[in-house]
């Protein structure tokens, strides 16, 4: 019986496949947080007057804000004075194509995976590779630009596209939303920029790759899309770093805007250090990902696999204002070891006949700590609104916990809520089962936990479907792959 | 082919096993029978290798290997097979996958190469014909309907 247990337990552990630090000159700022590294961060940037008053006013509202402690993580406290906020690599001159990309750069990425010049050609993927907080590479990008699709890092669509910069940031997540985002506002060095024009469908999926890399670097991203009328574009986030002993901060903001009839699918697949098994370094991952469904018939699909990070918070949601608009969540979030994640969603339904989905999974093995916390709240004018939620947790091991905290908030008595949850243990019968037919114990307990996840990883795009099944199995097994 | 020698196996401290014996040479069929609780399953729990039970004595020789030796996967890919009286629901996960995965750690087993699923589908779908099976089981979850 216990040895069953501990051979399961064993399989949950495993070495992080993608520590290594690449050895590249970084070209940071003083450590600290103060009106004149943000003025020399915006400097360094050569951003307009809009955005250093933005960032300001975000930075004194800040300081008037505690750190939340709501969520069901402990962590030591941070000293924010003890961060660098900005760390680019050095660069001579401005990178025209992937040659003049530092071949110490281009390595780092075929470790990870992301061979960028054969991604181009074979996957018809564009990749808007983030290394550190500066875009150094970013491909198709003049095929997107013959159907006016803006796809650039942020740092240039606040040089080259100023007025939609100006009209979008912050139009969901203000500056002043909560700690973390409004720091991020205060102090973010660069992410994505996405706008699709009414009436195009984006042909292929737009993808960025965010690597953690400088020693006591927070890395603060920025990403913004905005889909006109009848717009459809499909996002990919995926992210890895190198291991590292101390804590790195993470606070990232999404924002995401889809007007009347357009359409956002979001998806990430987030694999950040977590820490060694005693719960030493890993990465704290404080994010604030939002969305509008601006007017009706506008749809917002989060898709989430996160199985990284020493602490995740995060609730990625979606504002459904326009009548008939549509918002869904899929989610599976893997914790290990010391692990901890509090995560779920926001559904606020504001419109007529709106309607919100959300699926969660939470896996949790070691001795981890995974929290659903989700909120479904109707406003008072949101008529015949529809809400389902299915909240399943799996329990490997004996020693872990899984937690469920699903707020429900009704002011209108037309809407209709569903609430589904489950909490299941990996059964030895499945797995004796499983041997039976010839299958070891750790493919039977990647089998198991993948046909758990299943109705999650079917929303991802297809290469992401399968990298997902791949980083669940690799969480799990005691052998890398 | 299979034999089992002076077999004792007990579970949670209660003896269920005491000293079988029982010889089974290739072709032959052996059905066991007897009243409830008088060890049918235990015995072929015991075979398969299922952990809950503790040997206490005797030997299993299966085609030369010691049987006890053998992890239950391993004793599976020597081509031993329990029929399970209640299967268990494995959510998520298609007969096709499974039984595919289960076939291909045969195979690598014995050294030959693995197929593919498009190879197995054809194989299975021929399968099911003979056994006049539904198609449409083979998206099904394991071990569902």
């Amino acid at each position: 019986m216990s040895t069953e247990l501990e051979k399961i337990e064993s399989l949950a552990k495993k070495e992080y496949k993608y520590g290594w630090t690449t050895d590249i000159e970084s070209d940071s700022l003083p450590l600290g947080l103060n009106e004149d590294i943000i003025k020399a961060l915006s400097a360094k940037k050569n951003e307009p007057e809009f955005m250093l008053s933005w960032r300001l006013k975000a930075f004194k509202r800040w300081q008037q804000m505690e750190e939340p402690n709501w969520a069901k993580v402990n962590y030591p406290k941070i000293d924010y004075q003890k961060i660098s906020y900005y760390s680019a690599p050095k660069k001579k001159k401005k990178l025209k194509s992937l040659d003049e990309v530092d071949p110490e750069l281009l390595r780092t990425y075929e470790k990870l995976g992301i061979p960028l010049a054969e991604q181009e050609k074979l996957a018809g993927v564009a990749v808007d590779a983030v290394f550190d907080s500066v875009s150094v590479a970013t491909t198709f990008k003049d095929k997107l630009s013959e159907l006016g699709i803006i796809f650039c890092s942020f740092s240039e669509a606040v040089q080259n596209h100023p007025d939609l910069v100006k009209k979008y940031l912050g139009s969901v997540v203000p500056a002043t939303d909560n700690f973390f985002a409004s720091l991020n506002s205060a102090v973010f060095s660069d992410g994505s920029f996405v706008y699709v024009p009414k009436g195009v469908r984006c042909p292929m999926e737009l993808s960025t790759y965010f690597r953690i890399n400088a020693a006591d670097t927070g890395q603060f991203e920025r990403t913004l899309i905005v889909a006109e009328e009848g717009s459809y574009v499909s996002y990919l986030e995926g992210c890895t770093a190198p291991m590292r002993d101390e804590n790195q901060l993470h606070a990232a903001v999404v924002e995401l805007v889809a007007h009347k009839d357009a359409e956002i699918k979001y998806s990430t697949v987030q694999n950040w250090y977590p820490g060694d098994s005693e719960g030493n370094g890993g990465i704290y991952n404080f994010v604030t990902k939002r969305g509008i469904c601006k007017e009706e018939n506008a749809k917002i699909s989060w898709t989430q696999v996160e199985t990284g990070s020493a602490i995740t918070w995060k609730y990625p949601s979606v504002i459904l204002k326009g009548d008939n608009s549509i918002g869904e969540f899929y989610s599976v979030a893997m914790t290990n070891n010391m692990q901890q994640a509090d995560t779920g969603t926001k559904m606020i339904h504001l419109g007529k006949n709106t309607k919100s989905n959300i699926v969660s999974k939470g896996i949790s093995a070691g001795k981890s700590n995974n929290s659903y916390r989700g909120l479904v709240k109707i406003s008072k004018h949101a008529e015949h609104a529809r809400n389902f939620s299915q909240c399943d947790s799996l329990l490997i091991g004996d020693k872990c916990g899984a937690h469920t905290f699903p707020y429900i908030d009704v002011h209108n008595t037309s809407a209709q809520i569903e609430h589904e949850a489950t909490t299941s243990k990996i059964g030895e019968d499945q797995i004796f089962y499983l041997n039976q037919r010839g299958i070891s114990t750790e493919d039977a307990v990647s089998m198991i936990v993948n046909g758990y996840c299943k109705e999650v990883f079917r929303e991802l795009p297809m290469e992401f479907a399968v990298e997902a099944q791949n980083l669940l199995s690799l969480s799990l097994e005691g052998s890398v792959g | 082919m299979l034999e089992i020698k002076d077999l004792s196996a007990s579970i949670e401290g209660n003896k269920i096993l005491k000293g079988i014996d029982l010889k089974v040479n290739p072709g032959e069929i052996h059905a066991i029978m007897g009243p409830n609780g008088s060890g049918k399953s235990t015995l072929a729990n015991v075979l398969a290798g299922r952990e809950e039970y503790e040997i206490t004595g005797g030997s299993i020789l299966f085609e030369d290997n010691d049987l006890l030796e053998l992890d239950p996967e391993d004793r599976a890919r020597e081509g031993l097979f329990l029929a399970f009286q209640y299967p268990v629901e494995i959510p998520g996960v298609s007969n096709s996958y499974f039984l595919k995965t289960a076939y291909n750690e045969k195979r690598k087993y014995q050294g030959m190469e693995e197929i593919d699923a498009a190879d197995f589908l054809m194989i299975m779908k021929e399968k099911m014909k003979l056994v006049e099976m539904d198609q449409a089981l083979i998206n099904r979850p394991v071990p569902m309907g």
